[in-house]
């Protein structure tokens, strides 16, 4: 009995932060939701800059259970929790590696080029690189000879008015999410975007990584919304001076001057 | 049973405020709110989030420096904020959560302007601390 009530009030505490937290960001959306809709908008051109709608930092749904290689893997990792300080990563600037960054709060831009879209993420000021020239995504030899990246390697290809794109060679020291999931090196990501609208974007991402996970973990549909135009002019939008502004975690900033010089000193005994 | 409900309803209302982005664990406490009257120190504006310093005097007359928490740079500028809307020496009320343990450190609930204008409310989402 005491169990399932602990497990009921652990539920409720997080369903009523993240609505507390979905409140501020509503009180947001009426900027961007403001728009003009444009009848004529390009399906294909995702260029812009975007913002997600909800606080989410995960996939937006449930794990599946883990292989035994997957609990070890997720071993040590510390959720925060109330009275807990956890040991993500990113506490420390370290970067917090796809697809975690993509479910961060703040905005990202889409430039499109020839050969390659460009993801321009704010937080971290981070690119990620989405090759689209028609390169095989890579695999067997390839991909162990190039190793393990933050942001892995990712090709992309429109299938109708959906672009694909697909990331391998993940480094398996990022968290997935805030609960520290894992992925193994040899996981795939399969993400897709479509243009809904003239000011939304779909996202949805699955992974499949049979080492740690026992079936594909299919994620929630993500809403983006473009951001006004005069967020991105000089000393626009409450003086901005450009959209993408920089979002960078330096450790002299967050490790010495957040972390140590003001957080620890509420935290810490006394 | 009964006592469950209640216990239940204390954990609800502890639990709404915020989460803990940069790992803050059980920092401040959320169900206390102080107003610090004092000049401003310091502003540090800063990722990953912006600190407040103010010289708040205590009872006896003593200075104490506090520090408040904010949102970070960027999520302030969207909010029409910069790093000269608080000026050194300036004059302002803060309506924060201080720190559990006691220390002069807080997250901000809201600042007020000797014209007695309300700022950089987390209340009214202009200045989302997450």
């Amino acid at each position: 009995m005491r169990s399932r009530w602990t497990t009921l009030v652990f539920v409720l505490m997080m369903s009523l932060t993240a609505s507390a937290q979905q409140g501020d960001k509503e009180k947001f959306k009426a900027r961007y939701e403001a728009l003009p809709s444009d009848a004529n908008f390009d399906r294909h051109d995702l260029s812009g800059i975007w913002t997600q709608t909800k606080l989410d930092h995960s996939l937006g749904t449930p794990a599946p259970p883990l292989t035994p290689a997957g609990i070890a893997a997720m071993n040590g990792r510390i959720q925060d929790k109330p009275g807990v300080v956890g040991n993500a990563p990113w506490y420390t600037c370290n970067p917090m590696g796809f697809p975690r960054l993509m479910n961060d709060d703040e905005p990202m831009e889409f430039i499109i080029t020839r050969d390659r879209i460009l993801q321009v993420f704010q937080w971290e000021h981070r690119i990620r690189y989405l090759w689209t020239d028609g390169r095989a995504l890579p695999s067997g030899e390839n991909l162990e000879n190039l190793g393990p990246a933050w942001y892995g390697h990712s090709v992309g290809k429109w299938e109708g008015d959906k672009l694909i794109v697909n990331t391998v060679g993940l480094e398996e020291r990022a968290w997935l999410d805030n609960a520290g999931h894992p992925k193994s090196f040899h996981a795939r990501i399969e993400e897709t975007w479509e243009r809904v609208d003239s000011s939304t974007l779909e996202n949805q991402l699955t992974l499949y990584d049979p080492e740690y996970y026992t079936a594909p973990w299919v994620g929630s549909k993500k809403i983006y919304k473009r951001m006004p135009p005069d967020a991105i002019t000089y000393f626009g939008w409450n003086g901005l001076f450009a959209g993408i502004s920089e979002g960078i975690c330096a450790p002299m900033n967050e490790v010495e001057g957040y972390n140590k010089g003001f957080r620890d000193i509420g935290t810490k005994p006394r | 049973m009964r006592r469950a409900s209640i216990l239940l309803f204390v954990l609800l209302i502890a639990a709404a405020p915020l989460n803990a982005h940069h790992g803050r664990g059980a920092t401040y406490d959320m169900k206390k709110k102080i107003t610090l009257k004092g000049t401003v120190a310091r502003v540090d504006w800063r990722n990953p989030h912006v600190v407040i310093f103010m010289d708040v005097k205590d009872e006896t007359g003593k200075v104490v420096t506090w520090g408040f928490e904010n949102a970070g740079v960027s999520q302030l500028a969207q909010e029409g904020y910069n790093r000269n809307t608080l000026k050194v020496g300036q004059e302002i009320t803060a309506v924060v959560n201080p720190a559990a343990n006691g220390a002069p450190t807080a997250i901000v609930v809201k600042v007020i302007l000797a014209d007695g204008s309300e700022i950089m409310s987390r209340e009214r989402g202009q200045n989302p601390v997450d």
